[in-house]
Order: structure tokens, then sequence, then C-alpha cells
């Protein structure tokens, strides 16, 4: 990895990853990757396909756990614990850091359901406070005033703009301290996009976001650090603005240029 | 450097290039001949360099037209974002530098005859010699994108600073000798203010050429001489 100099004062980490390696079976996906996840930045994560970006995401929430033949070396510290740390609560990890997918997976339930059941899964609460604490997170997914009339609509009816907002607006609910977010404009046209991009910057205001893109013009937009990784190594990670502009390592360069052979 | 998956980005960052190229040759030639025209009374030549300056204009808006093309069209990142910026910074150096040579050419026509190419002119031929080369050199490193030549032509305008100086002392002896030789001085004044000026535009290209080629800013203060008096 190339270490440079960060120009700004880097408040202390949210995430601290150390010598993080990944296997499916017996082949390695993440070959030893160190990296912070700055609290209250985005953190945008670009490569090439197949360049471990996804699977270091997966790793934040411990998402790999679901599958067999999958597992995690290395350390991933967060507020003082190993998210890798057999003894982890995995559902209590997952309240603390959300996860919102490359394509929207709205519940086959109504707008105020896909809400308000991962609200209940972790509290109970009455229905006059659950009621402001859904309008609250459709609210902090700048979805609000597209639904409020129509809480019991299918959220499956809804643009797929607007159910990606849903499905952030669902793990913004249970209130979680990062947010990890792969490839969420993918599947969506540019004013959606942009509709996400604004909310990405309104949630760090609040939370740790890390994201997983395709769109180097994107991670340019709405991070302030980029990690650029190849091959399961994580080549370079600075601020945005330098990355883009003035990157240190050869192979960085060639990839955001469009130059890659 | 590798080429763009792109084919047609390289294209057109190579036709930036050739722009720049073709500007720099024609600036850089206005710069020799404006001064040969000066020294040699020779007003068909200064017309000439009048006469290029059109051209050079035309190319400096064909660039920028391209540049911000290709910034819409590519969204540039890193190298490649600077080779544009950095093209539309020198494609305007390289207009002032033309607009300056064509000032001195067209004192050149004013004076005529009347030049009776007193020490001043020498003066002002060394300065002009030094700006030339600073242009050729950067042009050079532009094109080598040579970071080192770039530098040195950057600690050159030092020498231009001083000889501008020395030509100032020079044409106020001369104009306190003999009161008619002030208009005739005063327009080489101009022209040495202007030589100074094109050494200056040839330590910005320098500038840019080593963000270009290193994405670093080269200092703020530019280095200066002892040369106060000018101004």
């Amino acid at each position: 990895m190339n270490a440079t100099p960060e120009t700004q004062q880097n408040p202390a980490p949210k995430i601290t990853v150390r010598d993080l390696k990944f296997f499916y079976g017996d082949s390695m996906a993440l070959k030893g990757v160190t990296l912070p996840l700055h609290a209250n930045k985005a953190t945008s994560f670009i490569g090439p396909s197949g360049c471990g970006k996804s699977t270091l995401l997966r790793v934040f929430n411990r998402m790999y756990e679901l599958y067999p033949h999958q597992r995690a070396e290395g350390e991933v510290m967060f507020d003082g614990l190993n998210i890798l740390d057999p003894g982890q609560d995995v559902n209590l990890l997952r309240s603390r850091i959300g996860m919102v997918f490359q394509k929207p997976t709205p519940f086959p339930m109504s707008i105020y359901e896909n809400i308000a059941f991962g609200i209940r899964l972790y509290e109970r609460i009455p229905k006059s406070e659950m009621d402001g604490r859904v309008e609250k997170a459709l609210r902090g997914a700048a979805l609000w005033d597209e639904v409020s009339g129509k809480l019991n609509a299918s959220g499956l009816s809804l643009s797929g703009g607007q159910q990606q907002r849903l499905c952030i607006a669902r793990t913004v609910a249970i209130r979680p301290e990062v947010i990890l977010l792969d490839e969420p404009c993918s599947a969506l046209d540019p004013i959606s996009t942009a509709k996400i991009e604004e909310l990405i910057d309104e949630l760090t205001d609040e939370y740790t976001i890390a994201i997983v893109t395709h769109s180097m013009q994107q991670a340019a937009r709405v991070s302030q650090y980029t990690a650029f990784m190849y091959l399961g190594d994580l080549v370079e990670f600075g601020e945005t603005n330098r990355v883009f502009t003035s990157p240190g390592d050869k192979r960085t360069q060639d990839y955001i240029t469009g130059r890659f052979g | 450097m590798v080429d763009h998956i792109v084919k047609s980005y390289d294209k057109e960052l190579d036709a930036l290039e050739r722009r720049i190229a073709e500007m720099g040759g024609i600036a850089e030639k206005m710069v020799v001949d404006a001064m040969d025209a000066l020294s040699g009374c020779n007003a068909a030549l200064a017309q000439q360099v009048v006469a290029s300056d059109p051209r050079l204009d035309a190319l400096q808006r064909d660039i920028e037209e391209q540049a911000v093309l290709t910034i819409a069209r590519r969204q540039p990142m890193a190298v490649d974002l600077r080779e544009i910026v950095g093209a539309i910074r020198i494609a305007g150096d390289l207009e002032r530098v033309g607009d300056l040579a064509k000032n001195i050419a067209k004192r050149a026509i004013k004076l005529g005859v009347e030049s009776r190419v007193p020490r001043p002119i020498l003066g002002l031929r060394h300065m002009n010699e030094v700006a030339a080369e600073m242009m050729k050199d950067v042009l050079d490193a532009y094109s080598q994108r040579n970071v080192a030549l770039a530098r040195a032509v950057w600690e050159r305008d030092v020498e231009l600073d001083a000889l501008e100086d020395s030509v100032f002392r020079d044409l106020l002896t001369h104009m306190m000798e003999d009161p008619r030789n002030i208009s005739f001085c005063a327009h080489l004044l101009f022209c040495s203010k202007n030589i100074e000026r094109i050494g200056d535009h040839a330590t910005n290209v320098a500038e840019t050429v080593v963000y270009l080629v290193t994405g670093e800013n080269l200092p703020n203060e530019r280095p200066r001489g002892a040369a106060g008096a000018a101004v």
C-alpha cells in the first residue's frame, strides 16, 4: 500500500481494519488489507470487478457468515471490539452496521411496515412512537415528501430510486452507526442517483459511510476518502481529492483514467 | 503512458497537445521576429508578426472549446485532468505571449527609420534572446514532459528581471542625456516590459508543466532578482 501524507486532520477512525485476509474456500480474496474508516466521513471503495471491494464491505457486518466455506482472518476493530471475534453478537453488530444493496430489496409489505418491521426486531415501542420513527427515517432518506400520503401502499409499488431510498430509510430507522452501501445507484437513473448522492452527503452528519461504487465520478463526488483495490490488495488509500487528481500509485492512475490493460 | 481503453479519448488528448505545439511554434517565432523587426527596422517583418496573431487567438479558442468538450464527454481524472487543465492554461499564456510580441512589432512599425540603434537596443536584443530561449525550452519541456527543464526555465526568470533592470537604467540615461531620445526610448521601455512579461508567461507555462507531470504546484513565489527599479 502506498502511504501518503494526508493534509487534513483525521478524527479517530470509526473502524480500523488490520491485515485482513479473506478466503472463499481455498482462494484468497483479500490479501492483508489495512485501512481506517473515518467517523462521519464517506469512504469509497473502487476497483475492477473481483478486486475484493464488495468482499471487504461484507466483512464489516459479517454478512459472509451466511455462506459456508468463507472465513476472515485479521482484525476489524469497531469501537474497541473486533468484529471478527467469534463471540460477537452478529444481530447486534448488524443493527449497528447497516447495509444497502445494489438492487433495491423492499419487503413485499407496505411502505410503513418496511420500516417498522426492522425497528420491531430490536425494540418494542408504542404505535405513536413508531409513527414518529417511521416518519423520521423516511425524512432521513429524503423519501417522506413522496410517500407521506401512501404509507400503506406496497413498497414494491415505488420506483427503483424510491425503493432504494426506502431501503436506506429502513437501514437508518434502526439507528446504526455505520452504513454500508454496495453499489447503491447502479440500478438507478441519474435523477434518482443524484438524490441518493445528496442523501449520502447528509447522512455523513450522523453516520460513517462506506460505499462500493463502479462510478469513479460518484466516488469523487460523494466521498472524503477513497480506497483503490486490485486483486485483493489495497493499492492506495487517501483523501478523495488527492486520489482523483494526483494518485500516488501507477495502478490507481491507470484505473481511474481508463487505461487498465 | 499506457493508452486509454477508449482510443478516441487518446486522439482527443493528442489533438489538444498538437494544437498547443502549433501555438508554441507561432508564439516563439513571433517573439524572435518582433525583435528582429525592431532592431533591423524591418516594417514588413513587423507586419508579418501582427498578421500571425489572429491564428494564435483562433487556436486558443479552439483548444478551450475542445478541452471543455473532452471534460464533458470523458470526465477526465488524474493525469488526464491535469493534461486538459494544463492545455487550457498554457494556451492562455501563449496567446498573451503573442499579444506582447505583436505589441513590440507595432512599435517597430511606428518607430520605422527613426530607430537609431543606440546601446539600449543591444540590451533589449539580449533580453529577447533570453525570453525566446525560455519560450523554446519551456515548449520542449512541455512536449517531453520534462520537469527538470521546466524548473530551469522557472529559475531563469530572475535573469530576465535583472536584464530588464539594466535596460531600464540605460534608457533612463539616454533620455536624460538628450530629450529628443525620450519618445524613442519610451517605446523601447514598453518593449522591455513586454519582453519581461513574455518571460513571466514562459514561467507560468513552466509551472503548468511541473503541475501536469507531478500533480504538485511549485511554490507561490516566483524567483525574484534584486531588480526592483523597473515596475
